[in-house]
């Protein structure tokens, strides 16, 4: 028996792999450079958040029924949105889906909205709204929509692909027509992930719902930004604390019933 | 290595009434690899027929070309006196659902009950009213009820099929196939993943219904005590041809076994 050296801990890299980590380290570096980071100027901008934090503090109470009034509008926003856009994604995901879509082409159009909606941010549908239909929550609403349809109609085409085949060809083969296969088979089986993706999508929109005001898209946004913009920063910490505590509420509620779901 | 068998004997006596299926010339090519390669066969009305053959024989797919699941590539499939490889859309969809097809896994909806599974055996002629028990009228759902009784299940009615076992899974199976109300009954190795006790007992269910409704099956099997005790006639496939097609009763059991090795 002979001793073998033990094998040197790291691998020497070659030299792409060499090459190409320095590359990742340059472009992490003009990044911080590019967007100006400084420690210097964060140090000296702490007396001012400090100031301002002071200001916040305690958060204002005489405007209480404003903000709930405006937390209420922005989770009946998140909440319509999301339920137009849960429904609106089935159709889609069943064109997007391999196994159920009619044809090729339909698949293909399908998979492109889904990508369109998904990659434009929510703002951005909000500005595109708040135009067409006018300033208010309508137009959020309808952003919030849209924005789910990305996200949902893409995880409901997964959730049906995923499935097992075998009830799909039980029923095929007993004659059952495309629609048969997926109101009997797919959806019944997919359901829990499509709920479960839902009560994301409705998490999202709470959170996603809170910055369309800054646009004039409805909601809670609106109040802060009025708030911020007047340097009102009480009324601002009092609508800060309206969010957290929707955003909280929904996101436990959300985790509760997926819990019952899945669990 | 040698195809002759000790069993092979002419075919049974040609039995009357017409023939449910006619096969001729049937080929399936997955890639380079050829699984049916001219398979002639004939299954005359009423008849039990059990398909055996070693592991990748071609049996599956051959029950599967059999209603379309599978896209044969040459060769004509008659079933039920139609031509159903020149079948389309609807008419298809009308051959498949005269014929019940029992898979190997059961194949039911695991989150929905017995009852729902059975139910949806009808879903060629009753659409969307067969999706789900709770959308069928009350004629729809005793009649699955009926179902479910033959097969001994309906106290487990409303209970899940993910809680079923695996004997159980395979009984709700076989009364979804009842309720499309078939002239006949394709299984492919219906009984293959249970124990021995409960293979048998579901064998025995499968072809006593099938007899007392003259329901022609044919199935496949890699138990030839099954083969012997509930077929007419024992066709046997290797390398995707039949070599072997004898009467169920001039079966010997020992040379039936050496078909697999």
């Amino acid at each position: 028996m002979t001793d073998r050296p033990a094998p040197p801990r790291l691998e020497r890299p070659s030299p792409l792999a060499f090459a190409l980590l320095v590359g990742a380290a340059a472009l992490v570096l003009s990044s911080f450079q590019g967007v100006g980071f400084s420690l210097a100027e964060l140090w000296a901008g702490l007396p001012q958040m400090a100031r301002i934090l002071g200001e916040m503090l305690p958060p204002a109470h005489d405007r209480w029924d404003r903000v709930l009034a405006s937390l209420i509008e922005t989770f009946h926003m998140a909440l319509a949105g999301t339920l137009l856009g849960v429904l609106l994604s089935v159709p889609l995901a069943v064109l997007a889906c391999r196994a159920l879509t009619p044809s090729w082409p339909l698949r293909a159009a399908a998979r492109s909205l889904i990508a369109l909606f998904r990659t434009v941010p929510d703002l951005v549908w909000a500005l595109l709204f708040v135009v067409a239909v006018g300033l208010g929550p309508f137009a959020g609403t309808l952003a919030l929509m849209v924005d789910t349809m990305g996200y949902a109609a893409r995880f409901f085409a997964e959730a049906m692909e995923e499935q097992d085949k075998g009830p799909q060809e039980a029923l095929a083969a007993a004659g059952a027509p495309r629609s048969g296969l997926l109101m009997a088979a797919v959806l019944p089986a997919a359901l829990p992930s499509m709920v479960a993706t839902s009560l994301f999508c409705l998490e999202k929109a709470t959170r996603g719902g809170v910055v369309l005001g800054l646009v004039g898209a409805g909601g809670i946004g609106m109040e802060l930004k009025v708030a911020m913009d007047l340097f009102n920063y009480a009324e601002a910490a009092a609508s800060i604390l309206a969010i957290l505590l929707l955003v909280v509420a929904v996101e436990q509620a959300a985790a509760a019933l997926r819990r019952r779901i899945i669990g | 290595m040698s195809a002759t068998l000790t069993v092979a004997a002419p075919a049974a006596a040609p039995p009357p009434g017409p023939d449910d299926i006619r096969i001729e010339g049937l080929v399936k090519r997955f890639g380079a690899t050829e699984v049916l390669r001219g398979v002639r066969l004939s299954v005359p009305r009423g008849e039990l027929c059990a398909l055996i053959g070693a592991n990748g024989a071609g049996k599956s797919t051959l029950l599967r070309c059999l209603l379309r699941l599978v896209e044969p590539d040459a060769g004509s499939v008659e079933i039920l006196g139609q031509d159903a490889r020149r079948l389309r859309g609807r008419a298809l969809r009308r051959l498949r659902a005269r014929v019940g097809f029992v898979f190997q896994r059961h194949n039911l909806v695991p989150r929905l009950s017995a009852l729902s599974n059975v139910v949806h055996g009808a879903i060629a002629r009753e659409g969307a009213r067969a999706w789900h028990q709770a959308l069928s009228p009350p004629a729809l759902r005793a009649e699955a009820m009926r179902c479910l009784a033959e097969v001994g299940l309906a106290p487990l009615a409303l209970r899940r099929a993910d809680a079923l076992s695996g004997g159980q899974s395979q009984r709700v199976a076989i009364a979804r196939a009842l309720m499309q109300r078939p002239e006949m009954i394709l299984a492919d190795e219906p009984v293959a993943s249970l124990d021995p006790a409960a293979g048998r007992e579901v064998m025995g269910l499968l072809a006593a219904l099938a007899r007392q409704r003259g329901i022609t099956v044919l199935f496949t099997t890699h138990h030839m005590e099954h083969a012997i005790a509930f077929a007419d006639r024992i066709v046997g496939l290797r390398a995707g041809a039949v070599v072997l097609d004898s009467p169920a009763a001039a079966a010997v059991p020992g040379a039936l076994e050496r078909f697999f090795d």
